[in-house]
């Protein structure tokens, strides 16, 4: 793991300094790290939660070729974590930012984790025998977490946090068994943030995005019935790392559900009431579901409501037609009711194409919703001085030529936090930016 | 005896759900030379290569098998792994009992269990024989060819300028900018496209790292990553381009005008003129086929007229050679030719065009100086029916993927259509509307909105003339019913293919296309813009249909890889390839022929064949050839297979 080692930084005769800061530890800021690190620079890679890797982490295939995302990930996530030039500043946060392009003065707040990093050797025993359950966040609430944790079991780094609001001697002076157990003394309780400055010459902001939280969608019984759930919970239920270990199971009562509603553009393209833009992800990703979902259930029945359907990728439109083939039902149209009734789910919707009414007794329903930009992008945005739009992704220098560039100098964009896009786009995206910081790096 | 450790994973469930993973480490514990034999639920994670380091250090350990997923995906990290605790990477092989074991065989727990012991047996003969092997250096050529002069070369171009290494660009037509050239405005700002474009042509123009040849192509590729030869032909323009200057007073006076391609027939050129207004270099060419003297020696004002004697008749084609460390692909993409394309009437009827032809119809430096009018007799249309997805996403007929850019061009000329006619109605023919850039999909609302364009879904079944109209018909399948409108003009959204001659260049540089003929990258997701084969990148259209902006993403990409890649100035390959036991072979020559990558050569002198280490990828094709058993495979060597072999009957 790139843990603390000590890196020289480069810099030139005129003092400009040829070290780059990543801030946003996904597929986006893990590419960019590392071509800049391969070009011989260093890098400083923030990221917010305790270890790298960001949504891909949680996927369980990619389309269109159905690959498993973890076993294309982390062979890059440890590529990072073992990379001479970068340097991993996990759990932290960028506070402040000053200065230009070649001297940028940064303050990054190191959170604290209550564990001792330098101690700490990843044995795992805390995590094992930490008695405080609670709903994991990563598992999308479906699966229980532990008080002191990795967000995996290959997190890089493999170092665990102590979330305070659940840990038993946090809410109550009691327990302590984590630091009973642990064989090194890592567990540090008075552990306080900490504020650190560093110095950059560019700056790549790869802060990824968020779904729209599923709160806001009470018609469509999201928070009322438990088995509507979203796109990314789903990718939990058939990850075989989740919480259900790969069986689709509905959240309810753990049986697999035999008919299924996938229901697109939920909070996108939806001027009046949510988000007017396309989320661009959500027609495949859906896609994929469906014909994941029939792999392992072959007796069940998908039905898929669309607007359009947009699979405007290499090899996209083909999984489409061979989706359509597996027997899957679209349907062109919005919802317009979900309510429980019994065990099941009805689900009332127009089928434009026939122009007849539809209803759907559905044991889960699965929300593609809206892809925005990740909550905290909009204040990074005003630390750094760059331009974001209404909805907050930030905004490129220019729509056709510059896509990567911002309005300040030595400051790119890299993957969803600027619009959203696929793993291939973002990871071109993220490529670019790196060309940029390169070439930034070069002339000076 | 070897003292030799074996790591397996569990993978979460993906291999300890189906195999016994414990009794897998017991039984292959209790192997003579295996002293350490351990499970683990993820090795690849930070503790479990932890397991490795320790026990290679504590019991001095000179040989490890991960038993795991492919190859493909972590043996790099468990090689680096070991390296850190001392022992040679190349002492540490993999078991893949994933992909061919567990993931095939869910339903046969006990058969699956049998099968990777027998795996690991297998591999563990591998390394008993393996020796430690140091990578192979290169040194490489830091510079880098760029293949196309569209955005997409361009941007690679600029971007590895300004990193500091030297590049050769290869345009086959006469001027920079492909086909962004010819549109007129882009989506979804409606902004003209030309002038970013000439900014970027002109500093390229001007960039000393940035040596530029335009009617150019590339003939010849030979060599490897950090070491390609390149031979170029450099085309006749019949004009010294270093006397040149672009004055025009040739174009004047030339005699000849025949329809411009890059027109798409709508305007005219002189046999010798500019490739379009404006184009940089700002250079004429003369085509042969087109001029007088060439036929009858007739005529030859231009070189009369010509105040810097620049025109040259008797001009020969230039054969040009390079050495190169890596090369972009940029080659772009054409429409689908549309004498295919019969049942839209077109080529039978003038006003039926693509949205290529239409986009020269809409620049103001177009053939109609950007006013619309129909190519039959020049009227406003006052009714046009854009159709969509013309054969894009037709698997029975044409093309079965999806053109990517059509919906929001179409959108765009609609709009354009609409405020230069305001009384005009336009109608768009779609399957689906595909409009998932940022700010696309408000661009596609706001133009259904405010400017009236009717939107069907629908195909359309047949195009015909009648009574000075275009008569469209198709079916409207949000209402069921048939729609007939008698049109002015009609503009095909035709299907991006791409461009020709790709397939011969692919097969050059030994790079892969697909079916249809777009270059393949290393990995969908991943590997965006790499080639299957290394130090060749991919840019642009070449790849896949895209938009300009996705186009520039990947070409600075690709400068990203490069610029890392050259950053060194050693390159370090794989030692495990092709090795030749002198003693034995006889010179017969066949593994020369047999080889795939022209990396076996005869050495005449000592009536030998030998390897020729950076060209050789480890296939193994001439080992399986020599009919003396005098080639091996570093570390796969007949030995090492045959017990692995035994291993599993």
């Amino acid at each position: 793991m790139g843990g603390e080692n000590k890196i020289e930084m480069g810099t030139s005769e005129n003092g400009f300094i040829k070290r780059a800061m990543v801030i946003g530890g996904g597929i986006a800021g893990i590419t960019a790290s590392i071509d800049i690190g391969n070009a011989g620079y260093e890098v400083l890679l923030i990221e917010r939660l305790p270890s790298i890797g960001g949504h891909m982490l949680q996927l369980s295939e990619t389309f269109p070729t159905l690959d498993c995302a973890q076993c294309t990930l982390t062979p890059k996530t440890v590529e990072t974590g073992q990379h001479p030039r970068i340097r991993l500043h996990t759990y932290s946060e960028v506070v402040r930012v000053a200065g230009r392009a070649g001297n940028f003065s940064v303050q990054i707040r190191k959170k604290a984790a209550y564990v001792d990093w330098e101690k700490c050797t990843g044995c795992g025993l805390c995590q094992q025998k930490c008695p405080s359950r609670y709903p994991s966040e990563f598992d999308r609430r479906m699966g229980l977490g532990k008080a002191i944790y990795t967000l995996s079991p290959q997190a890089v780094p493999n170092k665990p946090v102590i979330n305070p609001e659940h840990c038993r001697y946090f809410l109550e002076k009691k327990c302590r068994v984590c630091e009973k157990i642990c064989p090194v003394g890592a567990i540090h309780y008075q552990q306080e943030d900490r504020l650190i400055e560093e110095k950059v010459g560019a700056i790549v902001v790869a802060t990824g995005f968020d779904l729209m939280p599923v709160e806001r969608f009470g018609e469509y019984g999201y928070g009322e019935i438990p088995d509507v759930i979203d796109g990314l919970s789903f990718e939990r239920l058939n990850s075989a790392s989740g919480p259900t270990n790969g069986e689709i199971r509905r959240p309810s009562d753990g049986r697999i559900p035999k008919e299924v509603v996938f229901i697109q553009c939920t909070g996108s393209r939806d001027p009046e009431r949510y988000m007017p833009y396309c989320s661009r992800v959500c027609c495949m990703y859906t896609a994929k579901h469906a014909r994941l979902y029939k792999h392992k259930v072959h007796d069940g029945q998908v039905y898929i409501f669309y607007m359009d359907i947009r699979s405007t990728g290499k090899g996209y439109e083909e999984f489409i037609q061979q989706t359509m083939e597996e027997g899957i039902l679209y349907l062109r149209g919005r919802v317009s009711r979900i309510f429980r009734e019994g065990e099941k789910i009805v689900v009332w919707g127009v089928d434009t194409l026939t122009g007849k009414k539809v209803e759907v007794l559905a044991d889960l329903v699965v929300l593609a919703t809206a892809i925005v930009p990740h909550q905290e992008t909009k204040t990074l945005a005003q630390i750094l001085g760059i331009h974001s739009d209404s909805y907050g992704f930030l905004t490129e220098a220019e729509r056709k030529l510059k896509p990567v560039e911002t309005n300040q100098e030595g400051i790119y964009l890299a993957g969803c936090a600027q619009g959203p896009k696929d793993i291939a786009e973002t990871v071109a995206h993220a490529n670019a930016a790196a060309s940029k910081v390169q070439a930034l790096f070069a002339t000076h | 005896m070897k003292k030799l450790g074996v790591f397996i994973c569990h993978c979460g469930v993906n291999i300890a759900g189906t195999v016994d993973v414990k009794r897998v480490a017991e039984e292959i514990g209790r192997t003579e030379d295996v002293c350490h034999s351990v499970d683990y639920i993820y090795m690849c994670s930070e503790p479990g290569q932890q397991l490795i380091r320790e026990a290679i250090q504590e019991k001095r350990l000179d040989g490890v098998v991960v038993a795991c997923c492919s190859p493909s995906m972590h043996e790099n990290t468990f090689r680096k792994a070991v390296k850190t605790a001392g022992m040679n990477p190349y002492l540490c092989e993999i078991a893949n009992i994933r992909e061919q074991c567990s993931w095939v065989h869910q339903k046969e727990k006990e058969e699956a269990t049998r099968k990777a012991l027998q795996i690991i047996q297998a591999t563990l003969e591998k390394v008993r024989r393996n020796e430690k092997l140091e990578p192979l250096a290169m040194s490489l050529h830091r510079n880098v060819l760029v293949i196309g002069g569209g955005i997409a070369g361009m941007t690679a171009s600029l971007d590895l300028a300004q990193g500091g290494y030297e590049v050769i660009l290869v345009e086959k037509s006469p001027a920079l900018g492909g086909h962004m050239a010819q549109l007129s405005k882009t989506f979804p700002e409606l902004s003209p496209a030309f002038p970013g474009l000439l900014a970027k042509a002109s500093e390229i123009e001007a960039h000393p790292k940035i040596e530029l040849f335009c009617y150019s192509e590339v003939e010849e590729v030979k060599g490897y990553i950090g070491n390609f030869e390149i031979g170029l032909r450099k085309k006749t323009t019949y004009v010294d381009w270093t006397r040149c200057n672009g004055c025009g007073l040739c174009i004047e006076v030339c005699p000849i005008e025949y329809p411009s391609p890059f027109e798409r027939g709508l305007g005219v050129r002189k046999a010798i003129d500019f490739l379009y207004p404006h184009c940089i270099p700002r250079r004429v060419f003369l085509s042969s086929t087109q001029c007088p003297y060439f036929k009858d020696r007739s005529c030859g004002r231009c070189a009369e007229v010509c105040p810097q004697r620049a025109i040259q008749f008797d001009q020969k084609e230039e054969k040009i050679e390079r050495k190169v460390g890596a090369i972009v692909v940029a080659t772009g993409f054409d429409l689908f030719p549309n004498e295919k394309l019969g049942e839209y009437g077109y080529g039978e009827i003038p006003d039926v065009i693509d949205g290529l032809t239409f986009e020269r119809m809409l620049s103001p430096d177009g053939p109609t100086r950007g006013r619309i009018q129909r190519p039959s007799d020049g009227r406003v249309p006052k009714e046009m029916v854009f159709i969509q997805c013309v054969a894009s996403r037709d698997p029975d007929r044409y093309m079965p993927y999806c053109s990517r850019i059509c919906c929001m061009y179409t959108a765009k000329q609609a709009t354009i259509y609409k405020k230069q006619v305001p009384d005009g109605q336009p109608y768009v023919f779609y399957m689906d509307i595909r409009s998932d850039g940022k700010g696309y999909e408000e661009f596609l609302q706001k133009t259904i909105e405010e400017n009236g364009i009717l939107y069907l879904r629908g195909r359309v079944s047949r195009i015909f003339q009648e009574d000075g109209k275009v008569k469209v018909w198709g079916v409207d399948t949000l209402t069921g019913k048939r729609v007939e409108i008698g049109a002015d003009l009609v503009v095909l959204a035709t299907a991006i293919i791409p461009s020709e001659g790709v397939k011969e260049l692919a097969s050059k540089l030994r790079a892969t296309v697909d079916k249809h003929g777009f270059l393949t990258e290393a990995h969908i997701k991943l590997y965006p813009v790499e080639s299957s084969t290394r130090g060749i990148y991919l840019a642009g259209c070449g790849q896949g249909p895209k938009d300009i902006t996705d186009t520039v993403s990947q070409a600075s990409a690709t400068a990203s890889k490069i610029q890392a890649l050259l950053s060194t100035d050693k390159l370090f390959q794989d030692p495990l390839i092709a090795y030749v036991d002198e003693t034995i072979c006889s010179g017969c020559g066949i593994c020369v022929e047999i080889c795939p990558y022209e990396a076996r050569e005869m050495d005449l002198r000592r009536g030998i064949s030998v390897v020729h280490s950076a060209l050789c990828q480890g296939c193994g094709a001439c080992i399986a050839a020599c009919p003396n058993f005098a080639c091996e495979l570093r570390n796969s060597s007949s030995i090492q297979t045959l017990r692995m072999v035994d291993t599993f009957i």
